[in-house]
């Protein structure tokens, strides 16, 4: 998906006709990326319940064949019949797909919860860890950027800009653990046992958000060192621009285009990471949902979650693919006139 | 400029690698962080019970989910649902069982036929009635299931004999078998018999996933929870149906308690240490010495059932000679074991059935740490010690393969440690482990592992006539089918006593024929739940499946 994710960015595939300015195309364009989008996401779901099913064990067997149930193999077969999991892979796939198909997840194995009702339960935690993660990057990578470009001194400056190797070799979970120990228990800061707290939120996110800003970073700074030897900086020194100003006004646009076409790696980065952060600060949310589905192979509701993460990252792809050429008249779509996009 | 490039990346390595050479000492110093302060060491002496407060529960998961038919197996959702439901009569954790819900009751026609008397008055948090209509309708649920919902049936009810329940008037029940079941009426306190309102169990599994549709008679009532995230239980007010064995009849003492869930295990002992929380379900039992000398109460309350063991393959292998089997019983330290894998709390098993079963009695003889006993029976079997030091017999070298069981984590410890123990007396033995999710299918097609961990609880003697051969549909737990006469009778006995009286007699045979045969080899008594409590709560009882009744907690 993430190959993908960037071929798509990059390489915008469209009709020979013209740019996107006609419209036609662009809307042809559209519908061919919502259309591999759909197919990624299918793909997705398929290849989840394939890779979960043909595993030994079923959720239904793993629940109630513990010893202390007592009930007799042929009991737990009778339960297992009634949900279908002892039918042949195909027929069960088959079972899911016109399932999906109908927009219905299914239910828990497990639990006998709707898989919707599961994921609405948790979504929220988890929506607010990733959006206050990925304020705390976006804020931490523009502060980096601005430092590496005016910090004082080469020294200080070439310390910042390693800064973004460090966050990146370091795990979200070691940057939790600290925080847990030194802001709750030494410092009382936040209550481990109310974890969703702003507070609580804040560190969690902070956590998730180190790592995450060090790639952002550091497409900012190499596109600010791009920027910043282009003939329009030069002109705007000369008029006397201060420093804060050329960086606001003139070189942090420029250098935004590739962070958009970023997001989208981003948006994954914050889902897997976002289910550790989850783990390692007791948050509820969708980690803690996918966890228990993993470990009792609970089929629907990891399909559910699968299917939700490759819409998400589709659907972010897709706005950044369809935003890019919208963003910047010089992305043409299959013209000549693209500009270099610098990553790191 | 390639090597310039390379070397600030070599510069960025270096920075990084020296930041965590920083960052690893200060996470190692976190997590050995041993957890301070907190408790006032002296437990005041208990006074009174007084009203009010809330309890705060720390407890890892609900992985179960609520549909009650299933939820019943996990050891975590029981905590909540023995707060909010009732049963008929009270199981104590020695086995005794008392009124409840059920005030009274006669057996007849030789326990075929049982007659239960209601308490009047009593009803579900909705107001319905729990007349005997709706103990009919429970009680053909747990017997039965519902195949045609997928609600399977509560799989330690006595349902082989099992023909009907009918409401005789508003407040009797009859209940009626084709054979003896002396297991009917204890298996009504037993956790998967909680009575539900008629609405809930009509429900379809969908509906009943919710708690907010989980309706019971019990001292608390579901207030308000937020999925894996917490769950507050209120009080109910006009509740005056209490056990009479636990001395309070009356409502619960506390306004409220309060279940959060906390996965890691240290976060809930540091939360409960520092006076965040007040109960702790499930501690790491390494720190309960640590806990106890901080004033902290640990629980390690036993349930009823199969001590933790193995069963034998008495028909096929090396197993299938007496003189091996008793080798095998020999072979174990027990004490060892108990000293290595466990900590205080844990007991050396007695028999193969935990010594608070009231037909339990103490056959460790028949099972001492004896290696020169068991040398001698191996040799005298003609499995004669080779060089490597491993015994061998017709070509073939005496092997067994053990099977950690992934429900009881700490049988992996014991199982290491027995296949030390087997080599001191020339016994080879080699550990396969199993992942959860394999187990199941791994158990239903085991035949070809001649030693088997068992964790089983029961809470009537009766199961135990059930496991032993294949007589009437038995489990036949040790591949003999009837082949062996003497276990035959003693199964059939067991099954088709109708007095108490009659099956202790049998009881007592049985468990030193069984010892003796070396067809279950018992290793230590199991504890299945721990429960760490802080120093201000007092009044907590433990029923005969060692769950915490909150009813007749209070907080000082």
């Amino acid at each position: 998906v993430t190959d993908l994710a960037i071929a798509a960015t990059t390489q915008p595939s469209a009709p020979e006709a013209g740019g996107w300015a006609r419209g036609r195309p662009y809307f042809v364009y559209a519908l061919q990326r919502l259309a591999q989008a759909v197919v990624v996401i299918l793909l997705a779901y398929v290849l989840s319940f394939v890779l979960i099913t043909i595993l030994p064990g079923n959720a239904i067997a793993t629940t109630l064949g513990n010893p202390q149930s007592g009930l007799s193999p042929a009991q737990v077969r009778n339960v297992e019949n009634y949900y279908g999991v002892t039918k042949p892979i195909i027929v069960q796939l088959w079972m899911a797909l016109s399932r999906f198909a109908r927009g219905q997840l299914g239910t828990s194995l497990v639990s006998h919860q709707t898989v919707t009702s599961l994921i609405a339960g948790a979504l929220p935690y988890t929506l607010k860890l990733a959006g206050t993660a990925l304020l705390i990057s976006l804020v931490l990578a523009a502060v980096i950027a601005y430092g590496s470009q005016y910090l004082p001194g080469k020294w200080a400056r070439s310390v910042i800009r390693s800064a973004p190797s460090l966050f990146l070799s370091v795990p979200n979970f070691i940057i939790g653990l600290l925080l847990i120990h030194y802001f709750s228990f030494q410092m009382h800061t936040f209550d481990v046992l109310n974890p969703d707290s702003p507070v609580g939120t804040f560190f969690a996110g902070l956590a998730l958000g180190i790592p995450i800003c060090a790639p952002l970073a550091e497409v900012l700074i190499a596109n600010l060192d791009h920027e910043t030897g282009q003939e329009y900086v030069l002109v705007a020194r000369s008029r006397g621009l201060t420093q804060a100003r050329l960086f606001a006004r003139h070189l942090v646009k420029p250098s935004m285009l590739p962070a958009v076409t970023m997001a989208a790696l981003i948006a994954g980065e914050l889902m897997g990471g976002a289910i550790i952060t989850e783990e390692v600060f007791g948050r509820n949310g969708i980690g803690s949902v996918m966890y228990q589905a993993v470990s009792n192979q609970d089929t629907p509701v990891l399909q559910g979650i699968v299917a939700l993460a490759a819409v998400v990252f589709v659907v972010v792809n897709l706005i950044a693919d369809l935003l890019s050429p919208l963003l910047d008249p010089r992305v043409r779509l299959g013209g000549g006139g693209r500009r270099e996009v610098a990553t790191p | 400029m390639i090597g310039n490039s390379v070397a600030r990346r070599f510069h960025r390595v270096v920075l990084g690698v020296a930041a965590l050479a920083v960052l690893v000492p200060t996470v190692a110093a976190c997590s050995s962080g041993s957890p301070s302060g907190g408790g006032t060491a002296a437990d005041a002496a208990a006074g009174s019970p007084k009203d009010g407060g809330n309890l705060t529960f720390l407890i890892q998961e609900f992985p179960a989910g609520w549909v009650s038919s299933e939820s019943n197996i996990s050891s975590y959702e029981g905590n909540l649902w023995g707060e909010i439901t009732d049963k008929l009569v009270y199981v104590s954790s020695t086995g005794a069982v008392s009124p409840w819900i059920a005030t009274s009751w006669q057996t007849e026609d030789n326990a075929e036929k049982y007659i239960l008397h209601l308490k009047p008055g009593v009803t579900f948090s909705d107001g319905t009635p729990l007349n005997a209509a709706a103990v009919v309708d429970n009680i053909t649920l747990w017997a039965k299931g519902d195949p045609s919902r997928g609600i399977a049936k509560v799989g330690l009810f006595p349902a082989i004999y099992f023909e009907q329940a009918k409401a005789v008037n508003s407040t009797t029940v009859e209940v009626d078998f084709s054979k003896p079941t002396l297991g009917f009426i204890p298996t009504l306190g037993y956790h998967g018999s909680i009575l539900l309102s008629p609405k809930t169990l009509a429900l379809s599994v969908n509906q009943q996933a919710n708690l907010t549709n989980e309706i019971g008679s019990g001292p608390f009532v579901v207030k308000s929870f937020q999925t894996g995230v917490s769950y507050t239980l209120a009080r109910r007010a006009d509740y005056d149906w209490g056990p009479p064995a636990l001395g309070h009849t009356g409502p619960a003492y506390l306004d409220s308690i309060t279940y959060k869930v906390v996965a890691d295990e240290s976060t809930r002992e540091q939360a409960v240490v520092a006076g965040d929380a007040q109960a702790d379900f499930n501690v790491t039992p390494s720190d309960i010495p640590s806990l106890e000398s901080q004033g902290f109460t640990v629980a390690t309350p036993r349930y009823l059932g199969f001590v933790d063991g193995f069963e034998v393959d008495a028909d096929a292998g090396p197993t299938a000679s007496l003189d091996v089997r008793q080798a095998i019983q020999h072979a174990i330290n027990r004490t060892q074991i108990l000293n290595t894998v466990y900590p205080k709390g844990w007991d050396l098993a007695e028999s193969f059935i935990q010594s608070n079963v009231p037909e339990a009695q103490n056959d460790s003889a028949l099972f001492d740490y004896d290696p020169t006993l068991a040398a001698k029976l191996l040799t005298e079997a003609g499995w004669v010690l080779g060089p490597n030091g491993y015994r061998t017999k017709g070509g073939q070298t005496l092997d067994f393969t053990l099977v950690p069981n992934p429900y009881v984590p700490s049988t992996e410890q014991e199982d290491e440690l027995i296949a030390q123990q087997f080599a001191k007396v020339g016994i080879k033995a080699q550990l396969k482990i199993v992942p959860l999710s394999d187990y199941a299918s791994f158990a239903a097609t085991s035949a070809k592992y001649p030693l088997l961990s068992v964790s089983r609880s029961f809470i009537d003697f009766s199961t135990v006539g059930g496991v032993l051969t294949s007589v009437n549909g038995g489990q036949n737990w040790f591949d003999l089918g009837t082949s062996d006469k003497t276990l035959d009778n003693l199964s059939q006995e067991i099954e088709s006593a109708s007095t108490t009286t009659q099956r202790d007699t049998v009881a007592s045979q049985v468990q030193q024929y069984v010892l003796n045969q070396g067809y279950f080899i018992p290793v230590v008594q199991q504890v299945q739940r721990i429960y760490l409590l802080a120093p201000n709560v007092h009044g907590v009882t433990y029923n005969g499946v060692a769950y915490a009744n909150f009813y007749t907690a209070w907080l000082s």
